[in-house]
């Protein structure tokens, strides 16, 4: 199924050079609905005394952690319904797999 | 001459393993940029970057020739590198003042040892690379396996912009991943013309496969070229130039190009690529000013931006001494300079006056009147400006990042072959050594013999060679030896009188002096201590005079000695006997018999060794480094490869490499570089001594 795709939340940058840069892309149905995202899972992110190898954040922005956690080489999560059902290591990739695990015209 | 702005210019290099085609790319950019005219082939001898008479003959680059192209309203600055370890110190100087670069790899062979030397070399500056897959027309060449090999062993993202039509003798042309289109040169000769072209039909898929692996990558740097993306099912080729360029400069990924430059094709697309998406000086952050004494190296700095209204500031990065005089290679970072300005070299602290400057084309000059930010030219009449020192405008005196040079560790004694050559001979490698900073001269004061001290043997062997050339010096050689350094390990105090009473005007001096270990590269310091005029102050320079050329023949074993302190502390003179020359000849004694007290030892050079091998043959290799004296230092994983880190004494390292070839049928690959002096195990010691008495 096609879907539009708009950003989603952004990751902050590493200064002036640098802007925010979307780690999220959001997939709208023709109604404006959104049914699918795409993260890029970051890390490893130190959180107090506890490494973190990869986190992603979740429909609610909250931050999850990811295990096992997802290879390096295919840093994005496909997101149906609050659930990944795959990964890609390119964000368009990670679009195509959204689009095909929808199915459908 | 037209200016050409900043946003025109390209600084690059070209950078590879020996023999992968640099010279060659260089010379076929040269002609199709209309410089030269008459193609010139390595194997003829005839090349215009490979000027220098030996280059000719041995078919490689030892010198790094700066040549200036103009393609398509641009100006690229080259630099073609030499391929060979022995001569790093001009990869090394050229990746510090470019700001992008060409790789080179083979088609048949793909990512070699060098290659991946040099790699992480231009990772360390990080200098952002387009890389050319080369000599496709060879047997065997297959473009996708060498592509491979750099995910392998450089462990990179690499993206193609270009798929070959053909291979080996069929080769004639490549797809344009990025315009969709089809190039097809006309034939092998100089000069071939290419026309566009559908993309053959047996090249579709692949190419649209292989587009949309480029839309996915180059895409993904950029939010607004996802936006268009997600609008039109498609992005304009500015977008996607706009994305590659954001990539290339990042490093996000490496775009992969691909001809075979001997054969003419590939070349032109080549040069496009070079301005499309290597960065321009003003793409870049710019360079940072020196730390300040004692300041932490992590420290934030001051940054010099590519700015023409910006006071001058620049880096000279090489000399060169031919029959014209003396050329300094400059980098301007900032500002202009005119010919008859003033600068202020800070590093060293002097005024300099720019007698006339020139833009490089190989060994042909052209001489011009200002030089803006961003350029490269040579400055003539510099007095005394050396490799990695800074000029600036005197009002704005900065120290730009200075430059690492490699420290030499293997000596040849040299002589000439005719005593009267000896003078000739000493002017010649003075010279030589002013434009190579990796290469030391000193005399051994018991022999009298010349003492050369280099990267590895080819380079030494080029220096005798060009000395024969160049100053008409025949000479001989001694066998490569480890440069070794002696120093001590306990403090000691001599006492030593000099003392001759034969007839007419005798000699007499008395020094007492306290000899104390230093830290590593601390060199020799002399100190003088004498209060109430017991050794008069005319006198003293004269024993540090003969502390300092009695250093250079150690007590041991007659190498240099390092790291220590002398402090003359007391002494006594006469007043008709004494002089100078007997105060420095009583020094000379001192030296010798208070070192022996001093618990002299000897010192070696500790290499850095990094080895990059097959998974299966790291025990091999780990053991066969342990039994080289080698400490392992670490091992990384690095694709299917393991990269064993170790400190190993030189001396243990003549013939390794024949030696890994065979522990591991040829898939190994290694390279080293100096890391620091230790002191050699009293064994070894004793053997070093036995065969310099
Ligand atoms: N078949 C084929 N041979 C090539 C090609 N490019 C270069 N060569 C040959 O490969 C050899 C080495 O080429 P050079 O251009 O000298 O290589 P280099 O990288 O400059 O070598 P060093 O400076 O010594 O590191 C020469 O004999 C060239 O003619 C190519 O595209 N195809
Ligand atoms: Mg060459």
């Amino acid at each position: 199924m096609r879907l539009r795709w708009v950003r989603g939340r952004a990751a902050e940058g590493d200064g002036p050079d640098d802007p925010d840069r979307t780690r999220e892309w959001v997939g709208c149905d023709d109604a404006g609905e959104a049914i699918a995202r795409v993260v890029r899972v970051s890390g490893p992110v130190r959180a107090g005394w506890r490494l973190r190898y990869a986190v992603a954040r979740d429909a609610e922005a909250r931050v999850v952690e990811l295990r096992p956690p997802v290879d390096r080489n295919r840093r994005w999560l496909i997101v149906i319904g609050g659930r990944v059902v795959g990964r890609a290591a390119l964000p368009l990739q990670a679009v195509r797999g959204a689009e095909a695990a929808l199915g459908g015209g | 001459m037209a200016r050409t702005p900043l946003d025109r210019i390209r600084n690059i290099g070209i950078t590879a393993h020996i023999d992968a085609g640099k010279t060659t790319t260089t010379e076929r950019i040269l002609y199709y940029t209309g410089r030269s005219h008459r193609i010139g082939e390595v194997h003829d001898g005839t090349t215009t970057t490979d000027y220098m008479e030996q280059e000719r003959e041995r078919g490689i680059t030892i010198t790094s020739a700066a040549v200036t192209a103009e393609w398509k309203g641009h100006r690229i600055n080259i630099i073609d590198t030499p391929g060979h370890i022995d001569f790093n110190i001009e990869v090394n100087r050229s990746l510090r003042v470019l700001d992008g670069a060409v790789f080179i790899i083979e088609g048949v062979a793909g990512v070699q040892p060098q290659s991946e030397t040099n790699w992480r070399l231009a990772d360390r500056y990080n200098v952002p690379r387009i890389i050319f897959i080369n000599k496709l027309d060879r047997t065997g060449a297959d473009f996708y396996r060498a592509a491979e090999t750099l995910k392998e062993k450089l462990g990179i993202t690499w993206v193609a912009l270009q798929l070959p039509i053909g291979i080996e003798d069929s080769f004639k042309g490549v797809v344009d991943l990025v315009g969709m289109k089809a190039l097809i040169w006309e034939g092998d000769e100089l000069g071939a013309k290419f026309h566009e072209a559908p993309i053959p039909d047996d090249l579709k898929d692949r190419a649209a496969e292989y587009r949309q692996l480029l839309l996915d990558t180059a895409l993904s740097v950029d939010d607004a070229a996802m936006e268009e993306y997600f609008d039109k099912g498609d992005v304009s080729v500015e977008t996607l130039k706009r994305c590659i360029k954001k990539g290339t400069i990042s490093g996000a990924f490496r775009p992969v190009l691909c001809g075979t430059a001997f054969k003419n094709k590939g070349v032109q697309p080549l040069l496009d690529a070079v301005i499309d998406y290597l960065p321009s000086p003003v793409d870049i952050p710019g360079i940072k000013v020196a730390a300040a004494e004692g300041e932490e190296e992590e420290a934030e700095r001051r940054v010099i931006k590519a700015d023409e209204k910006a006071p001058f500031a620049g880096l000279a990065f090489k000399i060169i001494n031919d029959k014209y005089g003396n050329l300094t290679f400059v980098r301007v970072y900032a500002g202009v300079a005119r010919t008859g300005d003033m600068v202020l070299n800070t590093t060293k602290g002097h005024r300099e006056r720019i007698g006339r400057m020139f833009q490089m084309h190989a060994d042909k000059r052209e001489e011009i009147k200002e030089v803006y930010a961003g350029d490269i030219v040579a400055f003539v009449g510099l007095k005394d400006t050396g490799t990695g020192d800074t000029l600036a405008d005197p009002a704005d005196p900065v120290v730009l990042e200075r430059m690492a040079f490699p420290v030499p560790v293997i000596d040849i004694s040299v002589e000439p072959k005719t005593k009267d050559a000896i003078e000739k001979m000493t002017i010649g490698l003075q010279k030589l050594a002013g434009e190579d900073p990796s290469l030391r001269l000193r005399t051994d004061p018991e022999t009298g013999q010349t003492i050369l001290s280099g990267m590895g043997e080819l380079h030494l062997e080029i220096v005798i060679d060009r000395l024969k050339r160049e100053y008409g010096v025949e000479a001989n050689v001694g066998a490569p030896q480890v440069a070794y350094r002696e120093t001590i390990t306990r403090p000691h105090t001599e006492v030593y009188t000099h003392k001759k009473q034969t007839g007419g005007s005798g000699q007499y001096a008395e020094v007492k002096i306290v000899f104390e270990p230093l830290e590593r590269n601390q060199g020799i310091v002399f100190e003088n201590q004498v209060v109430g005029g017991a050794v008069p102050k005319e006198y003293i320079p004269a024993v540090e005079k003969g502390i300092r050329a009695q250093a250079d023949t150690g007590v041991l074993a007659g190498f240099p000695t390092v790291d220590f302190k002398a402090t003359l502390v007391d002494g006594k003179y006469h007043d008709v006997d004494s002089s100078a020359l007997a105060f420095e000849i009583a020094a000379k004694a001192c030296f010798r018999e208070g070192m022996k007290k001093a618990g002299p030892v000897i010192l070696e050079p500790i290499m850095d060794v990094e080895v990059t091998t097959p998974a299966d043959h790291v025990g091999d290799v780990v053991g066969d480094l342990n039994r080289r004296r080698g400490v392992i230092q670490s091992q990384d994983m690095a694709g299917t490869s393991v990269i064993v880190r170790a400190h190993v004494p030189l001396k243990e390292m003549f013939g390794y490499i024949s030696n890994l070839r065979g522990m591991t049928k040829g898939r190994a690959s290694f390279s080293m570089q100096f890391h620091h002096y230790d002191p050699v195990p009293r064994q070894i010691a004793d053997e070093i001594m036995a065969k310099s008495a």
